[in-house]
């Protein structure tokens, strides 16, 4: 098998006395879609904060393209090719569309007339461009998912971490967005992707990692991984088992 | 959108403005209004710094006296005790005010909103105290400096000064990448982390770009007015007032802290040469023009007059960072 491209080796992270990740390790080969699943609470985002630098985790590495990327700081990592969306919108609510992924951009044109230049690629690709000159807190949910994704994608990543960029969006609008990540796969970006909406998540992705209170209990195809018994057990309780 | 420098009309009017007020004095000889004039370009380079931290980074710094006050020790002492000459002297100013900026930053600029701006203050306070108990520099008595009466000189400085100020700032806040990027920092500092922004060093890189033209202008006023004490430098007033007019101009802008001092400086000098006898009114009417301009003007004077819906409070809501504890859901 080539190097992985993403190796989570035995991460915990404890945060007092509660356990949101114990060792967890799985990895990610190149150009494929992983997909985290896992009922509320199971350690999902915390796990994006440890790979994407926001938490240093308590024990255990991360390995990014063969390096050693456990504890730097997220700036760090978006140069070294990752990028990442959150989960709570986060848009520089007060500037403009573009003016928001032209600060992405910023990362590999550091001149402004290129940084523009690149942002407006980014904008047809993503389907804002008409939305280009309005401030970014008069988006729809749907409109700030998509700047989220544009933002990482400005960066110009080889891995993203998407999460939850479907949840709250009308079929409508989870179609473009699966549309989109779809297209993003098809340029070479590896994606790891948190979505609680099951017909999205077990249709977009190649392999699954499934995580409850904070343990892997499975991982593989989404066909393996539904039939998994301890899977079942924790989204529907023990006696759908 | 970024228009290309040359095509820029903005920077010929700014030039223009720029060069009529150079001009002034060959208009106006009266001392007594070049001495007006002086102190206006004063305070609007001290609004100009304040608006580096506070409407373009987010971060309200009520110490910003302290680098006016460091500024103006610095050129007074090594002037009076070293017998430096000016020249020499106020350049060390801004050397020192870097030095302060980065030992007082270093701690503060990790704390958000209201706890910054508490921070800032209260260490302000401590300098202030801290000079009324050395005796080298005069402590609670201040320094007097030998008294260079050349009105003429002291606007040429300052106006000079204040003027490069304004063009630096609007080249690396306006034009380059900087200014973006310190907004991103306003606007959510997690978020632009995961950009590729680096916080704490940008946010130290605009609080030395705050307090370096406040040092200078420390200094010069410090040879300016021949006489300075902690009170009259390192003061709440400094930090107040500047506050007042980039608050009242349009904060996040380099126009708005220029038409902010202008209109408050010009009030204030009205008030005192025709109501002083009502002293105690001054400070009530300037509480009272802020609340409503805070209230109803949250993009100051200068958002009231080109409303586009693109500005910042375009939600209705004013936009000065509070601190909120970290969620991460």
């Amino acid at each position: 098998m080539a190097e992985p491209i993403l190796s989570v080796q035995k991460v915990s992270k404890h945060f007092g006395g509660l356990t949101a990740l114990n060792d967890v390790s799985f990895e990610m080969k190149a150009g494929e879609i992983l997909g985290l699943i896992g009922p509320n609470g199971a350690g999902k985002t915390t796990l994006f904060n440890v790979i994407s630098g926001y938490y240093a985790p308590s024990v255990g590495r991360v390995f990014f393209k063969g390096r050693n990327i456990t504890g730097a700081p997220p700036y760090a990592l978006a140069g070294r090719g990752i990028g990442r969306t959150f989960q709570v919108v986060k848009p520089f609510a007060g500037l403009t569309v573009l003016e928001n992924i032209v600060i992405a951009s910023f990362l590999r044109h550091p001149r402004r007339a290129h940084a523009e230049a690149q942002a407006w690629k980014v904008l047809e690709f993503t389907g804002l461009a008409d939305r280009a000159h309005v401030p970014a807190a008069s988006l729809t949910l749907a409109g700030r998912k998509r700047l989220e994704i544009s933002k990482a994608m400005a960066l110009e990543p080889t891995f993203l971490l998407l999460d939850e960029v479907v949840a709250g969006l009308n079929p409508t609008e989870a179609d473009r967005t699966i549309e989109l990540i779809r297209n993003v796969r098809d340029q070479g970006i590896t994606i790891l992707i948190v979505e609680h909406i099951m017909r999205v998540i077990m249709g977009i992705s190649d392999r699954l990692v499934v995580l409850d209170f904070g343990m892997k209990i499975a991982e593989g195809t989404p066909a393996e991984v539904a039939a998994n018994p301890q899977v079942i057990k924790a989204y529907l309780g023990e006696e759908h088992v | 959108m970024l228009i290309p420098l040359t095509k820029d009309r903005r920077l010929l009017v700014f030039l223009g403005i720029f060069l009529a007020v150079l001009l002034l004095p060959f208009v106006v000889h009266d001392a007594f209004f070049i001495r007006l004039f002086t102190e206006a370009a004063m305070w609007i380079g001290l609004s100009l710094a304040f608006d580096v931290l506070a409407g373009y980074t987010g971060y309200l710094n009520f110490g910003h006296s302290a680098f006016f006050g460091i500024g103006a020790y610095t050129t007074g002492l090594l002037m009076m005790k070293s017998n430096w000459p000016f020249y020499l002297a106020l350049p060390v100013s801004a050397l020192t005010a870097t030095l302060a900026a980065l030992i007082i930053g270093f701690p503060t600029l990790r704390l958000r909103g209201a706890y910054f701006s508490i921070a800032t203050w209260a260490l302000a306070r401590a300098i202030l105290q801290g000079i009324m108990m050395i005796p080298y520099a005069g402590g609670n008595e201040g320094i007097q400096l030998k008294a260079y009466l050349n009105p003429l000189f002291f606007f040429y400085v300052m106006s000079g000064l204040v003027g490069v100020t304004f063009f630096v700032l609007w080249f690396l806040l306006e034009r380059a990448p900087f200014g973006l990027k310190l907004k991103a920092i306003r606007e959510d500092q997690e978020s632009a982390k995961a950009l590729g922004l680096n916080p704490t060093k940008l946010k130290m890189q605009a609080f030395i770009m705050s307090a370096i033209p406040t040092a200078l202008i420390g200094g010069i006023f410090a040879y300016w007015v021949t006489f300075i004490d902690p009170a009259s430098t390192v003061g709440d007033l400094i930090s107040d007032q500047a506050l007042v007019m980039v608050v009242f101009g349009g904060m996040g802008t380099l126009i708005g802290p220029v038409i902010g001092a202008i209109i408050i400086f010009a009030f204030k000098t009205l008030f005192w040469a025709y109501l002083s006898a009502y002293e105690v009114l001054y400070l009530i009417i300037l509480g009272a023009v802020i609340a409503i301009s805070v209230v109803f003007l949250p993009d100051g004077v200068l958002g009231a007059a080109f409303r586009k819906g693109t500005g910042r409070h375009a939600k209705g809501s004013i936009h000065v960072t509070t601190p909120s504890p970290e969620k991460e859901a």
